[in-house]
């Protein structure tokens, strides 16, 4: 801690950690950096991604219409390969968005003060992910109008109830669950930022709309009391989720009899892939983020670096994950187990798939092994990338693979994506796109008020150490 | 949720209009004739069946055959054109509804038609969804009668209901099914 | 909302609009009654509807109220056709009213959106034996072959919805085959003829009659000369009193019998062996060893659902077993049930069979075999070894043996056959002959040069056409389109606007079947009278009444005809004393004349030295030579062509190769490996190839089919359609274009090469091995009788019932417990059940498209395993439904509920209720669950949707489905029983697969009856469950096929 704290100074000498914050900074400074590019109109850059976005926007919507207007029959899924695509996503966008909860809530908890300058990036991204995700389970069934709200527990007149023990059902629980925490979490940390936004914004219109949703922000010392303990206790609440949900979700496969679903270590390795795969996509938007929004100085290479640790000490796990579902598919004894996973996922028509997979989260996390690699921009934004590749690799391995050769060699079919299922998963990458860029452009990405909190913590302990030395 | 429940939603409670002033209150009140006579396959079939137009002049070639209300059902059977009625009771496609099992088990006409000896117009009476037909299904006995009275609208039992309920479930060997192909196939 | 569209949530008062057809429809639709004006309108608009508008119908019409066609007036207003008035007052009644309710249902059809206050519409006269919601059953007959095979037609308010088997039939013993099944296509089929043109100009039936009156006057003239008449082979007694009496009337015409896939060579060849004509008939049930010369007897012909019910009834262990060794090209429905199978070349087959004689020959006692073979000039063919073991076991079953040669092979053939068939004492037992039935012995593609002679000299100058389109069918080298061009008068009967309607002058649209009367004959001779059971859709007319056109007896109509010709007869029938009408009841009521059959030949003179004779010339004209050989089967789906346009039986995956929508060049492994045939066996995908024979040649998608002889090629025919018939036309290839009227069956000299690109196959199974997992339990019977044996271990290991985490409901105390079992020793694989399936279940057809896509929806797959070397392999079926497991995988996925189990075990999928997450599918370990992955039923015709079972439910998109075990069947024996206060019998509940079971491989019943006989046959040694492992209990068991296998040819 000490050595931190002198980094709030302006000295940078070599053998000082990475600090946390860079440069002498006052809360004003703090300020014009992070709040101010809200009244700036956004450059260049801003404006380019955010056409993509909407194009890929677009994609999503062409996609889900026809799916409406046809049916499923319009995606590549048969008989047996029933889920493809739409679960595939699903669970890919579910596992992204764990990240967020992650850094927010659990360290947080633990108390590390490097999540500061991330949280509120890593927590957008968890609320956009799970939108993305929700919208899969809707619209790959064959009548969304009635699964929509079938699926919930509510009197009838039919004088029937859905069923509780299907997965699915508990999958309903658990992501709208994890959904409205997350909004709150995220909400709630905005508040006082909001505020000083209200107070900083020139426009009456601003002001309004600011004010409204600062929900009148005071900063008074008793507001400051309530806002800490709520804050505590959401992220109290949120931190079972991050191993709930994922657990839950992993539960779609496990319960099931499939060979290649029909596995107890999928919990655990689940999780472990969720984080794997949300630090990936954290990790992949802060590299350019910090770059375009200036956040140089509160994002600094060491969240990177710890960031890289976290996506190393993860991929380990999926890969332990990985090692014991092929040890038990081999030591259950059971022939359709052991065909699944050394023929069928080795050899069979899928295989580039599944050696892809292998090389993206077993093989190329371990370049986090070295320094050089955790704190080089450009090595660690490609691993990001070929991580989050990797994941989706896995998910379709698991679903898609293991559906399309299982019990009755007679209905063996192979499974092909048709564009709607491309469309509709390049148009959930564009609505998360544009729903973070939108972010990016109207709330600080960074949550001021606790990173001029722990300037003001550092610089405080600072003092402390000078006084010590004189005395 | 709430909607559902309203007798609007289900469109009951509504007299419908019919192409011609037929009405049941005189037909069964004043008249006495059996449900059975006009409605004759509902003992032996899924429909109970809406008379066909010679059945009408079984009785009206005699009495009121002058009648003017009764021209189109005296031109319906010249012209052999049938009448053409407004549907009031009617269950969605996939449910597969059976008269004669109902009625061959001692469920009444008016325990789901009401009291139509009392209708000018007839109207649905039941919610007719799912619900309240598992009502009875899951717990039949307090819609039972002796096979005999099922088109009697008056009937009720004397003495200890439960225990009538429970010797007619015993004697017209009734075992309702909630099994879901009972009526979905 | 569309008709079959699910009802909403009842939660969901919005949109309520919905059909009169499916499901409840029937009672609003039953008590519909409309008159025959709006029935036509109403059809006129039906074709509308289905994009086929039909205008000059309207125009038709109004022609014929300008002509004032008393017949046409009268049918306005009259309700039933002529003759009705005879009728039993209940067919009166029924025939009427089904006109009227045709229209009626096709009306409602019509209207996509009622209003939200729908009507009940009643009848103005109820019929007496109509009560709507319970189905009538009425008696008839068809067959493809000349033979009519008894049905019994279900028949909801008039419109008939399944066909089944008559169990008082010869032919039929209750069960039926692929094509009876799919009947109904043909019946509600849009694409029928429904116009009497002549040279495209509209005409009424009356002005048809006046033309042919004036026409038949000028051929009296000449006593008909020039008059020629080309029919379908008929055994039908009506048609052949009609043919004589025509021939009475112009003595010079002639009759032509003529179908493309009659075989000629067993009538010549009788006539070789014993001097005249006869018709072979086999009771299998007395033959212990059966040996099949490329005779697909279990596959094909109208034979071939009884033998299949007196073969299986041979393939019960614990009873002597019969044994089946087949000689053949290629795989076929037989050659999958053969013990022992030999692959030869069809053109080999006739070296096998002098072999085989030679090699009896040399046995004692056989000494007269020796000298025919002899004839054979050492003509051999086939593995000596086998063939020493084939003789053996046949001396030993000497008098229980049978030799059946196939419709394919030359005369020689049948002569040797007929020749050791006698030699072996089997005459008489397991095979007899008789006087023939059919009207010409000889009706294949050679009957018809003669007339195509006579054509081509200008001696014809009214052809009367009654047979299956001959433009299409007949060999390519009579050029028979050119021909019928110069025929100044061509009159055909069309049950399509097909290739032959093109170029007739009159085109009379053709009755389907179950809007005729007639009568048709077993094979054994009994008579059946054909009935109608719904008045034509369209305008249409039965053979007979075109044929009666030239007897100038005026207009009578098909039904008194009929009558007339049984009033006469009736003192020929014995027994039939009483008054006529009560006898024509019952004769119509039961569908089957007893008596009428034929006994066959006694003491019949084989003549050898006549044989030997002529065996010489025989295979001296028999094809020689090098080169590739092509030979032509009728396909096991459209046959030639006839049914090409049923949906049904076009998706139907071909019995043994799975093709559904296409035919295919089928060669061996080997072959492909030479011709350096390409394969992406994952998509389906197989190199083209270019067929060149004589002048003729044809682009063949090959297709690898194991088991089939080298250098030769198989080609179905019937496919490459070019008429007007919207399903048939673009599948396939035409394989007659090859054709010839020398060789129609098989010839040598085939040029083959490989065509740039591949094509895609819609085969519903592309993955042959059962990668050890067994699914389908196969051993011999030495194996099975050893109680340690690898077989019997299996199956013990897959019958004891595992451990559950919780023990399902206790179904031993309710009333019924639902259980199947499927024998695989009986099941040919014949594919009969899936239809029939189809047919009970409104199943829809999603087109090749979707099939590539691996969306068929049948719920019956019949899953065909190959196993040993791929040249020569062994092969099991398997036909595979909804297991209804007491621990069901799929069922506690759901997370709405809609698939559960019910109180007495079965396993309810409740469509109104699924939302389509296909969870369950992907649980299921059988893969048996089918989805409704687009809209497959809203674009059906309103025709169409006559014939779809009001009991079930139309699917709507989006929805997952799967076999029932029947259960609208079940609940509705179930009230009936109820009602009538008792419990229902075993064997009064059929499923539909079982009913329509040929072999009677499929048993259903209660299983908490100790007597049911498919309690007894689970308690079978041979029972197992598949993937048992799993412990998902199966309400469905299996029964291993025990191979009786010569232990001179096991292998190792």
């Amino acid at each position: 801690m000490a050595s931190t704290a002198t980094s709030a100074s302006t000295t940078n000498d070599p053998l000082e950690p990475i600090p946390l914050i860079e440069g002498a900074q006052t809360d004003e400074s703090l300020n014009s950096s992070l709040l101010n590019h809200v009244w700036r109109l956004p450059g260049k850059g801003w404006w380019t991604l955010f056409g993509l976005a909407l194009a890929g926007l677009g994609l999503l919507v062409v996609g889900i219409t026809v799916t409406l207007w046809k049916g499923i029959g319009m995606w590549g899924n048969n008989i047996p390969v029933g889920w493809a695509f739409g679960i595939i996503n699903f669970v890919w966008w579910i596992g992204i968005g764990h990240a967020g909860t992650l850094i927010s809530a659990i360290l947080l908890l633990l108390q590390q003060k490097w999540r500061t300058s991330i949280n509120r990036f890593a927590e957008a991204m968890t609320l956009f992910a799970v939108i993305c995700a929700l919208l899969f389970p809707l619209i790959h069934t064959g009548r969304p109008w009635f699964a929509a709200y079938w699926l919930m527990p509510y009197p009838s007149v039919q004088g029937i109830w859905p069923q509780f023990k299907s997965p699915l059902v508990w999958d309903v629980f658990a992501v709208s669950t994890y959904f409205t925490i997350s909004l709150l979490f995220w909400f709630l940390g905005l508040i006082p930022d909001l505020a000083s936004l209200r107070d900083s914004s020139k426009k009456p219109m601003q002001k309004v709309i600011y004010g409204l949703f600062a929900l009148g922000w005071r900063g008074s010392g008793r507001h400051w009391a309530e806002y800490k303990w709520a804050y505590l206790l959401l992220a109290g609440l949120s931190t079972p989720l991050v191993l709930s949900v994922h657990t839950i979700v992993s539960f779609d496969f496990a319960v099931s009899i499939l060979p290649g679903w029909h596995t107890t270590v999928f919990p655990p390795y689940f999780v472990a892939g969720a984080v794997f795969s949300g630090f990936a996509m954290v990790v992949t938007w802060m590299v350019p983020a910090r770059q375009f929004l200036g956040l140089k100085h509160v994002v600094t290479l060491k969240h990177l670096e710890n960031m890289n640790k976290v996506i190393l000490a993860t991929g380990l796990m999926v890969s332990y994950g990985y090692a014991m579902e092929h040890f038990i598919a081999w030591y259950s004894g059971s022939q359709y187990e052991f065909a699944e996973f050394f023929e069928v996922r080795m050899r069979g028509p899928m295989a580039p798939v599944y050696w892809l997979m292998m090389f993206c989260n077993v093989v190329v996390p371990n370049i986090f092994w070295f320094k050089k690699a955790r704190t080089n921009l450009l090595i660690m934004w490609v691993t990001a990338l070929l991580v989050n590749v990797g994941m989706w690799c896995e998910r379709f391995n698991i679903i898609a693979t293991s559906l399309h050769r299982d019990f009755l060699p007679s209905k063996w079919e192979l499974y092909a994506p048709t564009w709607v299922d491309w469309s509709i998963y390049l148009g959930t990458i564009g609505l998360f796109s544009t729903l973070f860029l939108l972010f990016l452009k109207f709330v600080p990405a960074v949550a001021v008020t606790e990173v001029k909190e722990l300037r003001h913590e550092l610089a405080h302990k600072a003092h402390g150490h000078a006084e010590e030395a004189h005395g | 949720m709430f909607w559902a429940r309203t007798p609007y939603a289900r469109a009951s409670q509504t007299p419908v209009e019919q192409p011609l002033e037929f009405d049941h209150r005189h037909h069964t009140r004043d008249e006495g004739i059996d449900c059975r006579y006009c409605h004759n396959t509902v003992d032996k079939a899924p429909f109970a069946s809406i008379p066909p137009t010679q059945l009408c002049l079984n009785c009206h070639s005699q009495v009121w055959n002058k009648s003017p209300l009764l021209e189109p059902v005296r031109q319906s059977f010249i012209e052999n054109k049938p009448l053409v009625w407004n549907r009031v009771y009617k269950v969605p496609e996939f449910v597969y509804f059976n008269h004669s099992i109902h009625v061959g088990k001692g469920v009444g006409c008016v325990t789901c038609h009401g009291r139509v000896d009392q209708m000018a117009a007839v109207e649905k009476q039941t919610p007719l969804n799912m619900g309240w037909c598992l009502d009875c299904h899951r717990h039949p006995e307090k819609n039972l009668r002796p096979v005999s009275e099922v088109t009697n609208m008056t009937w009720h039992a004397e003495g200890d209901a439960d225990e009538t309920a429970r010797v007619l479930a015993e004697k017209n060997d009734v075992h309702t099914r909630t099994s879901c192909t009972t009526c979905h196939r | 909302m569309s008709s079959h569209d699910q009802d909403p949530p009842q939660d969901h008062p919005e949109d309520h609009a919905r059909s009169t057809i499916v499901g409840n429809g029937a009672s609003s639709g039953s008590t519909r009654r409309i008159s025959l004006p709006i029935v036509d309108e109403a059809l006129a608009a039906t074709e509308a509807a289905s994009g086929a508008a039909r205008e000059q119908r309207k125009y038709w019409r109004s022609i014929a109220e300008k002509e004032g066609s008393p017949k046409l007036a009268a049918a306005a207003t009259r309700e039933f056709p002529p003759g009705a008035s005879e009728l039993p007052p209940s067919d009166v009644s029924r025939r009427s009213f089904m006109k009227l309710f045709g229209g009626g249902a096709a009306a409602a059809g019509l209207a996509a959106c009622h209003p939200p206050q729908e009507q009940a519409i009643p009848f103005v006269r109820r019929p007496e034996e109509v009560t709507p919601g319970n189905a009538l059953h009425f008696a008839t007959a068809y067959g493809v072959e000349g033979f009519g095979m008894g049905l019994i037609v279900e028949s909801h308010e008039g419109r008939p919805t399944k066909i089944e088997g008559n169990p008082d039939h010869h032919d039929s013993l209750g069960a039926t085959g692929r094509y009876e099944q799919a009947l109904l296509q043909g019946l509600y089929d849009n694409d029928r003829a429904k116009q009497l043109k002549h040279k495209d100009q509209p005409l009424t039936w009356r002005s048809f009659l006046g033309q042919m009156a004036v026409l038949s006057a000028r051929h009296a003239a000449d006593g008909g000369a020039k008059l020629r008449f080309l029919t379908e082979p008929t055994a039908s007694p009506l048609q052949l009193e009609l043919r004589k009496r025509i021939l009475e009337k112009f003595p010079k015409a002639k009759f032509t019998s003529y179908s493309s896939i009659a075989g000629d060579g067993a009538a010549d060849g009788l006539k070789l062996a014993y001097g005249k004509y006869v018709e072979a008939r086999h009771e299998l049930t007395r033959a212990s060893v059966i040996v099949s010369l490329d005779a697909d007897f279990l596959g094909e012909g109208p034979e071939s659902v009884r033998a299949q019910r007196q073969f299986a009834a041979g393939r019960q262990t614990g009873a002597p077993m019969n044994r089946l060794y087949v000689v053949e090209p290629a795989l076929t429905v037989t050659g999958m049930s053969a013990d022992h199978r030999l692959r030869l070349r069809a053109g080999d087959v006739a070296g096998f069979a002098l072999a085989l004689a030679t090699e009896l020959g040399r046995r004692p006692g056989f000494a007269q075999l020796a000298g025919i073979a002899g004839a054979g000039r050492g003509v051999t063919a086939g593995d000596p070894k086998w063939i020493g073991a084939v003789a053996s076991d046949l001396i030993k079953h000497r008098g229980q043996s049978l030799l059946i040669a196939g419709r394919r092979q030359p005369a020689a053939v049948h002569a040797v056959v007929a020749a050791i068939n006698a030699a072996l004492d089997n005459v008489g037992t397991t095979v007899t002959y008789a006087t023939p039935l059919l009207a010409d012995p000889l009706a294949g593609p050679k009957a018809l040069v003669p007339l195509a002679e006579e054509i081509a000299s200008g001696q014809v100058d009214t052809l009367v056409i009654t047979a299956y389109n001959p433009v299409y069918t007949a060999p390519v080298d009579l050029k028979f389109d050119k021909l019928l061009a110069r025929v100044p008068t061509t009159v055909y009967s069309a049950a399509y606007e097909d290739e032959t309607a093109a170029v007739a002058s009159y085109v009379i649209p053709a009755a389907h079947v179950l809007e005729s009367w007639g009568d048709a004959r077993a094979t054994d001779g009994t008579v059946s009278l054909v009935q109608p059971l719904i008045a034509p859709l369209w305008a249409g007319y039965t053979d007979v009444e075109i044929l009666s056109a030239f007897l100038g007896e005026g207009d009578l109509g098909a039904y008194e005809v009929l009558r007339r010709s049984w009033a006469a007869k009736q003192s020929t029938v014995p027994g039939a004393t009483a008054e006529f009408d009560q006898v024509w009841e019952k004769w119509v009521g039961d569908g089957v004349i007893v008596g009428t059959e034929t006994a066959p030949e006694a003491a019949l003179a084989l003549d050898g030295a006549a044989i030997q004779q002529g065996l010489g010339a025989l295979l001296s004209s028999a094809p020689k030579g090098g080169g590739i050989e092509i030979a032509f089967v009728p396909d096991y789906k459209v046959v030639d062509g006839r049914f090409a346009n049923s949906a049904w039986l076009q998706e139907l995956p071909d019995p043994v190769h799975k093709i559904t929508w296409d035919n295919a060049a089928l060669i061996s492994p080997a072959m492909a490996k030479t011709l350096g045939v390409e394969v992406e066996r994952d998509n389906d995908k197989f190199s083209v190839l270019v067929i060149e024979y004589k002048d003729r040649r044809v682009h063949a998608p090959a297709l690898i089919a194991p088991g089939h002889a080298d250098d030769a090629i198989t080609l179905a025919l019937g496919y490459g359609r070019t008429g007007a018939e919207s399903v048939a036309s673009g599948v396939g290839f035409n394989a007659g274009a090859l054709r010839g009227s020398d060789a129609p069956w098989f010839d040598r000299g085939a040029q083959v090469s490989l065509a740039t690109g591949m094509h895609l196959f819609g085969l519903t199974q592309n993955h042959w091995s059962m990668e050890n997992r067994e699914p389908a339990i196969a051993t011999s019977l030495a194996e099975f009788e050893n109680a340690h044996s690898e077989a019997r271990e299996l199956i013990e290991e897959r019958r004891s019932e595992l451990p559950v985490i919780h023990e399902p409901h206790d179904y031993s105390k309710e009333q019924y417990k639902w259980g199947m079992t499927i024998d695989l020793g009986k099941c040919t694989g014949c594919s009969a059940c899936v239809v029939a399936c189809q047919a009970e279940n409104n199943i829809p057809t999603v087109g090749q498209e979707q099939v590539v896509r691996g969306r068929e929806m049948q719920w019956i797959r019949v899953d065909r395993y190959y196993s040993g070397e791929l040249e020569d392999p062994e092969v099991i079926v398997q036909p595979l439904m909804c297991q209804h497991c007491e621990t069901a995988p799929c069922e506690y996925v759901c997370p709405v509920n809609a698939t559960v189990h019910s109180d007495e075990g079965l396993n309810e999928m409740v469509y109104n209720r699924c939302v389509g997450t296909r969870y369950c599918s992907n649980n299921c370990p059988y893969k048996v669950r089918r989805f409704n992955f687009l809209d497959f039923t809203s674009e059906t015709p309103a025709v169409r949707r006559l014939g779809m079972n009001p009991e079930v439910t139309v699917r709507s998109r989006g929805v997952m489905e799967k076999c029932t075990y029947c259960v609208q069947r079940i609940e509705r024996k179930r009230i009936d029983v109820r009602v009538a206060g008792r419990l229902i019998e075993d064997g009064e509940l059929k499923t539909a697969c079982q009913q329509g079971c040929p072999a009677g491989a499929i048993e259903f019943g209660n299983l908490n009856d100790p007597k049911s006989r498919v309690t007894k046959s689970q308690a079978d040694e041979r029972r197992y469950d598949l993937l048992h492992e799993l412990g998902t209990r199966p309400r469905t068991a299996y029964l291993a096929r025990v191979r009786n296998l010569n232990p001179e040819l096991a292998k190792g």
